[in-house]
């Protein structure tokens, strides 16, 4: 039992991230039942879980380096773009034998423009120095603008039937994409975990000047990291227009803000250096729930647009005391040197790296 | 030493970035100029006052922000519910008076502005979260509490219409009406309001100390929780203003209108060399870019381009130009020797 304590203990956050979850899906399946919790509406569920998920896992990897991508859904939406347009029999017309070559092409164009698109995020914000958040706020328009140019706003309808069928190919009772999803999660988990790259995202943000003061190349690290992004951005392009089989600019717009509370309600530290796969994993887990259930219920978009923003500010209160606790014991007095004549510096508690760097 | 006439009306030089952008201006109209005959008249820029106050006056609010140090993505849906529900008071009362609809807007406005200051500084968090939640929370809520019912023409207050099609003087061009509209003297008191308070004001020299570092701000005695309201204060009044000068301009109210510009306003502020970093912005540096964000959304037509290239005209200016600032930045900071990215 004491083990037990022990071990949820170890990470706090998670522990009642998790314990939320398990309840409020319980409170939901004795009010809903089978509406929502059959087969068919699990499915459903993790098809729609999987694009707004690896939206998700894209801020926050972004947000482990202490930055924000707030270009995620426009790259998406160019990369999506770009693969609905080599799809749609515009450039490359349809025959009857090249449709999985179109589709291998459509697939490999959409990894190639996230990829692109993270590595021009990347390269403006490791080399020329621009604050993520600002960096990504251009990107976005600028993203965004292309795809406008492209179509002029029309939707892009795709052309190879094979395509839409992807996202019904089913393994057992679970649906591929989500497999996707799991094995994507997997993967980044085992970078962050396992690999050099990954540790130094973690360390960029808890401390860049010390990484780069160790000897490692931190410009890299932001590139790759971004490029990271980017590829999980691609992906999440090809999941999206195999559910709607065509594209337009300003999709899922309101993904952005639901993204960044997944990340946050994950225990994610917007500053950077914390922040764990696993519980990003559950964060989602919550938040489809509770999507499917206020859709079930017939909230209107706005009345869950006040859940989703009451529910981030709620979260983030809620750490804030949580961590109050924790923090406190860190301030030491260092030995006073001086004689006196100089008061130590450190004695008075700094102001936080928080406020300084946002 | 000779003294450049913008030095004797301004009191200090101009600084590199609104050179920059005056110059891109300049050529940028100049070869509109060039490539249209009836872009360089009276009317197009009598229209562009016109459409362009309500975000002049947004873009104000956020360079205060800016320049305290924090970023706020609310004001549009500050705007929109202070001017909605200021709408639906005078219209519950029956008072139709333009002072009293303003002045209950920037009322909402700066409460709503209080609800961000408080969260900001009592939990520590980071501003563009919290600004992001109070968005949704406060239109979700406006949305459940009053509803989403659209207004036309017929039912407007009639004093806001009145503002909305009143004109300080109108010009004879060719048989056709052209009036400057009266949100410009708004524009102009908002702006030196802003001016005054910044510069010339106890509690706006504080908000720029607590942006350029709040640990000395508070050290030398400003009070960190005074300034914070101070800064979301203002800004929810003038998103108050904001959301009135908006609705009587197009004379229709609509509750989901401007909801998801707020980047765009950002962008056209940093653009005008506001940090993220706190302490630096100009007021003319903003309007500027303003202005810059206003002529890529208007006059792209009289190129021959139609309003798809937009956002990649200026999405590609912004990125330029934030390269720019920032890469000077950081051969600074590397002579320097600063380390920190701060």
């Amino acid at each position: 039992m004491n083990r037990v304590a022990q071990y949820l203990g170890r990470d706090k956050e998670l522990t009642v991230l998790t314990t939320t979850t398990i309840v409020v899906t319980l409170v939901l399946y004795a009010l809903l039942g089978q509406r929502i919790f059959s087969l068919a509406g699990m499915q459903s569920m993790s098809i729609q879980v999987t694009e707004f998920g690896l939206l998700a896992l894209a801020m926050g990897l972004a947000m482990l380096t202490g930055g924000i991508d707030l270009s995620i859904v426009a790259a998406a939406g160019l990369a999506g773009l770009m693969s609905a347009l080599v799809m749609s029999g515009q450039i490359i017309p349809l025959t009857g034998d090249n449709h999985g070559v179109l589709l291998v092409l459509g697939v490999v164009v959409a990894l190639v423009t996230g990829l692109l698109t993270g590595l021009l995020n990347g390269l403006i914000i490791a080399k020329l120095s621009v604050p993520p958040i600002l960096a990504t706020l251009g990107t976005m328009i600028f993203y965004t603008g292309i795809g406008m140019a492209i179509t002029k706003g029309n939707a892009v309808g795709i052309v190879v039937p094979e395509f839409a069928r992807v996202v019904s190919v089913a393994v057992g009772p679970a649906p591929l994409v989500f497999i996707l999803l799991v094995l994507a999660f997997v993967a980044v988990g085992f970078i962050l975990k396992k690999t050099r790259f990954g540790r130094r995202m973690y360390l960029f943000g808890e401390n860049d000047v010390a990484l780069r003061f160790s000897g490692a190349r931190t410009e890299r690290t932001i590139i790759l990291t971004y490029m990271l992004i980017g590829l999980v951005v691609g992906v999440a392009a090809i999941i999206i227009i195999a559910r709607a089989n065509s594209m337009r600019v300003g999709f899922g717009e309101s993904y952005l803000l639901q993204t960044i509370l997944a990340v946050v309600l994950a225990g994610f530290n917007p500053f950077g250096g914390k922040g764990r796969i696993v519980s990003l994993g559950i964060a989602l887990v919550l938040l489809q729930v509770l999507s499917t259930a206020m859709t079930a219920f017939a909230f209107s978009p706005y009345a869950k647009n006040l859940v989703w923003g009451a529910l981030l500010l709620l979260v983030m209160t809620m750490t804030h005391y949580v961590l109050r606790g924790r923090r406190a014991p860190k301030i030491k007095t260092p030995v006073d040197m001086t004689g006196g004549r100089e008061a130590p510096t450190g004695t008075v508690r700094t102001a936080d790296k928080a406020l300084l760097t946002q | 030493m000779k003294r450049t006439p913008f030095q004797m009306a301004f009191h200090r030089r101009m600084t590199a970035m609104e050179k920059t952008l005056l110059a891109i201006i300049v050529l940028y109209v100049g070869f509109v100029a060039l490539r249209s005959a009836t872009f360089l008249s009276a009317a197009t820029f009598f229209d562009l006052a016109r459409s362009g106050a309500a975000i002049t006056i947004l873009a104000l609010g956020v360079l205060i922000v800016f320049v305290s140090g924090g970023i706020d993505v609310s004001f549009p849906a500050v705007a929109i519910v202070s001017g909605y529900s200021a709408v639906l008071i005078s219209r519950a009362l029956g008072v139709d008076n333009l002072m009293f609809i303003t002045l209950s807007a920037i009322t909402i406005g700066a409460l709503l502005g209080s609800v961000n200051a408080l969260l900001i500084h009592f939990y520590r968090l980071p501003t563009l979260i919290v600004t992001l939640g109070t968005a949704s929370v406060f239109h979700g809520a406006m949305a459940i509490l009053l509803g989403m019912k659209t207004y036309t023409r017929a039912d407007v207050p009639k004093s806001m219409l009145d503002f909305g099609g009143a004109r300080l003087f109108t010009l004879d061009i060719n048989g056709s009406q052209v009036g400057l509209t009266v949100f410009v003297p708004v524009v102009v008191a908002v702006g030196v309001l802003t001016w005054f308070l910044l510069y010339r004001t106890r509690i706006g020299r504080s908000v720029y100390a607590m942006g350029s570092n709040e640990e000395s701000a508070s050290r030398i005695g400003m009070g960190l929780l005074k300034t914070r309201l101070f800064v979301y204060m203002y800004v929810g009044g003038l998103s108050g203003l904001a959301g009135i000068v908006y609705f009587s301009n197009l004379a229709y109210i609509n509750p989901a209108a401007l909801i998801g510009t707020e980047l765009a306003v950002i962008a056209a502020v940093v653009i005008g060399g506001a940090k993220l970093t706190g302490g630096e912005g100009t007021i003319l540096g903003t309007l500027l870019g303003v202005v810059l964000w206003q002529l890529f959304q208007n006059t792209l037509i009289h190129l021959g381009l139609d309003s798809s290239f937009n956002d990649l005209f200026f999405g590609g200016v912004l990125i330029l130009i934030l390269g720019f600032i920032y890469y000077r930045q950081r051969q600074a900071n590397k002579r320097a020797l600063v380390f920190a990215a701060s």
